[in-house]
């Protein structure tokens, strides 16, 4: 049950993790082909900078997950087995309920496709693109607990100034 | 732990979302559903996009036969649950059936309101807007219908206006007060959307009754308050509804507007639940409490009475007003209270067809409404949910820009993922 986690303290703002989604979001999947589709593929990562620091922001599967509850055509479902909200477009109406309800603001709507932006941790291969794209290494795809421990070893490392 | 025979009338958003939450704790108690339709769960929301043609039938349904199957639900359709007994622990049905029951979840949503005096209400024709069942009748007259008119400017009145339309009926809606969207929009936000739906041939009267409805047996013609006659063959009347408590009336079970629940979606009475339309909950933006008929808010108390059927003790975290639509293209999204007391800021660019509001009361987000640009609106349901201060980033609130990092330090965060 990998997550995405962030290192925001790396995070440069390039917005590389944005382009590497848009791509992936793309009918062509690569770059020099997407921008001229017809429907400009849209990146379901946000990078936003805020006191000082840069925050990518995009659908962490919640486990409460409020867009599966609100969803009225069922098209959100959440699987337990991968922690992953899943999404079926056939069923999906494009109502907003989900980027009404959603505590992140990480679900947009794509008014064009009349479908709900939403990072599915890149379904379609292995690991979310985003990933490899981070020159920095800010971005990260963890089990839970292996993050936790990260968490737990950086209070220990951090000395007293 | 001991099995249970649970019960549970209705099987729509919140029925369902029961047997969910009773089944991640207790895959053995007995679970029984009552429903009056004929149908599978469906979502109802979408009966207008049915109407309209833009979904099948079947693409109604949400939760198939292997719902019921893998989580050993005996469900038992066209079945109308008449009667409760709580002492007796007994529900009565129509069909004269007697079903116990060690713990009960009432979740039979909420119906139409017909105006019952208004003169010939009853004749063939006149439709309220609720189940596939009357969609299907509606789309049998509007076969052969040229004209319909929509009684009522809320929201369903105008999902079904703009079903029909997309059936080509010529459509009047006929609305009594002096704009339409009145309870899911503030004054501007209902004026965009008139113009809307003006622009796209649907007419609107404001300010216009209907006093008759015509016809020996079938619908001829409506006449309306200022004596106008509009001949048509199908009128559907969407003036709100009422829940459906009529099986609790002569029983103990507290009743308000709808059934009065705990924040643990008890009723007064002991092993009794209610959840979804029916059911009356505490509202955390006007703090009384509110029927407050949301598919979002039935899912949520659905769940959380099946967990606390099989002994879960969890709490919800209360309900409000919050509505997402989209007609022509023009999307909106209101949450709480956005009209009267508070402080007001406002964002309106007629040209683009943006316009965003939101009102403060003490320091906090108590509403807010957005039509063209909705984007991030979760973030401000949560700012309100949490009752959280918002005066460090009240300048920001109406920007674009605003994001989950800007809010973070207001909000409880519940998963951590940034280091």
């Amino acid at each position: 049950m990998k997550k995405l986690y962030y290192d925001v303290s790396k995070c440069l703002a390039c917005k590389s993790c944005e382009l590497a989604c848009a791509v992936g979001k793309s009918v062509a999947k690569e770059l020099f082909k997407a921008i001229n589709e017809e429907v400009k593929p849209q990146s379901c990562v946000d990078v936003k900078t805020t006191g000082g620091k840069n925050f990518p922001i995009a659908c962490r599967h919640c486990k409460e997950h409020p867009c599966v509850s609100a969803c009225i055509a069922g098209a959100l479902s959440y699987d337990e087995s991968k922690g992953r909200v899943i999404y079926n477009k056939d069923k999906c109406v494009g109502c907003w309920m989900c980027v009404m309800v959603c505590p992140y603001g990480a679900i947009r709507d794509n008014k064009e496709l009349k479908i709900p932006i939403r990072c599915d941790l890149c379904a379609d291969t292995d690991e979310p693109r985003c990933i490899k794209a981070c020159p920095m290494g800010a971005i990260m795809f963890l089990e839970e607990e292996e993050f936790d421990k990260m968490l737990a070893e950086k209070k220990v490392n951090k000395k007293p100034v | 732990m001991a099995t249970k025979n649970i019960v549970i009338i209705g099987n729509s958003a919140a029925g369902v979302s029961a047997v969910e939450g009773i089944r991640t704790k207790d895959r053995e108690s007995k679970i029984t559903i009552i429903s009056d339709e004929q149908f599978l769960a469906y979502c109802r929301c979408l009966i207008s996009n049915y109407l309209a043609g833009t979904i099948a039938e079947k693409d109604l349904v949400f939760r198939d036969k292997n719902f019921y199957s893998e989580n050993k639900v005996e469900l038992l359709l066209e079945k109308k649950a008449e009667r409760v007994d709580t002492k007796k622990k007994r529900v009565y049905l129509e069909d004269k059936t007697v079903i116990p029951y060690d713990a009960l979840l009432i979740a039979t949503g909420a119906s139409p309101k017909m105006p019952k005096d208004l003169k010939g209400i009853n004749k063939r024709g006149v439709f309220g807007f609720r189940t596939i069942k009357d969609t299907k009748e509606i789309l049998t007259i509007a076969s052969i219908s040229h004209t319909s008119c929509v009684l009522g400017g809320g929201l369903v009145g105008l999902k079904a206006a703009y079903g029909l339309h997309k059936r080509k009926q010529d459509v009047k809606v006929i609305v009594k007060s002096n704009r339409i969207l009145s309870q899911i929009a503030d004054k501007q936000a209902s004026e965009l959307f008139f113009a809307r739906f003006e622009e796209n041939g649907i007419e609107i009267m404001l300010n216009t009754d209907v006093s008759e409805i015509i016809g020996n047996g079938d619908l001829k013609a409506v006449k309306l308050d200022n004596g106008k006659v509009i001949g048509c063959s199908l009128v559907i009347v969407g003036k709100g509804v009422s829940p459906n408590t009529k099986l609790v009336l002569e029983s103990d079970i507290k009743v308000d507007k709808g059934i009065l629940v705990d924040d643990y979606q008890r009723t007064n009475i002991n092993d009794v639940y209610a959840a979804g339309d029916v059911a009356e909950t505490f509202d955390v933006t006007t703090e009384k409490y509110e029927n407050n008929a949301l598919w979002p808010c039935a899912v949520e108390q659905g769940r959380l009475a099946g967990s606390n059927i099989v002994g879960e003790n969890v709490q919800y975290a209360g309900s409000l007003g919050m509505n997402s639509i989209e007609f022509f293209g023009l999307p909106l999204i209101s949450m709480g209270i956005f009209d009267g007391e508070g402080e007001t800021m406002s964002y309106l660019d007629k040209g683009k067809g943006i316009y965003k509001k939101i009102v403060i009361r003490q320091g906090r987000l108590i509403g807010a409404v957005f039509v063209g640009s909705i984007a991030k609106s979760g973030l401000y349901l949560r700012l309100i949910k949490e009752k959280a201060d918002i005066s460090k980033i009240k300048d920001d609130l109406l920007d674009e820009n605003l994001n989950y990092a800007k809010i973070a330090e207001l909000v409880k965060e519940e998963e951590k993922i940034y280091i």
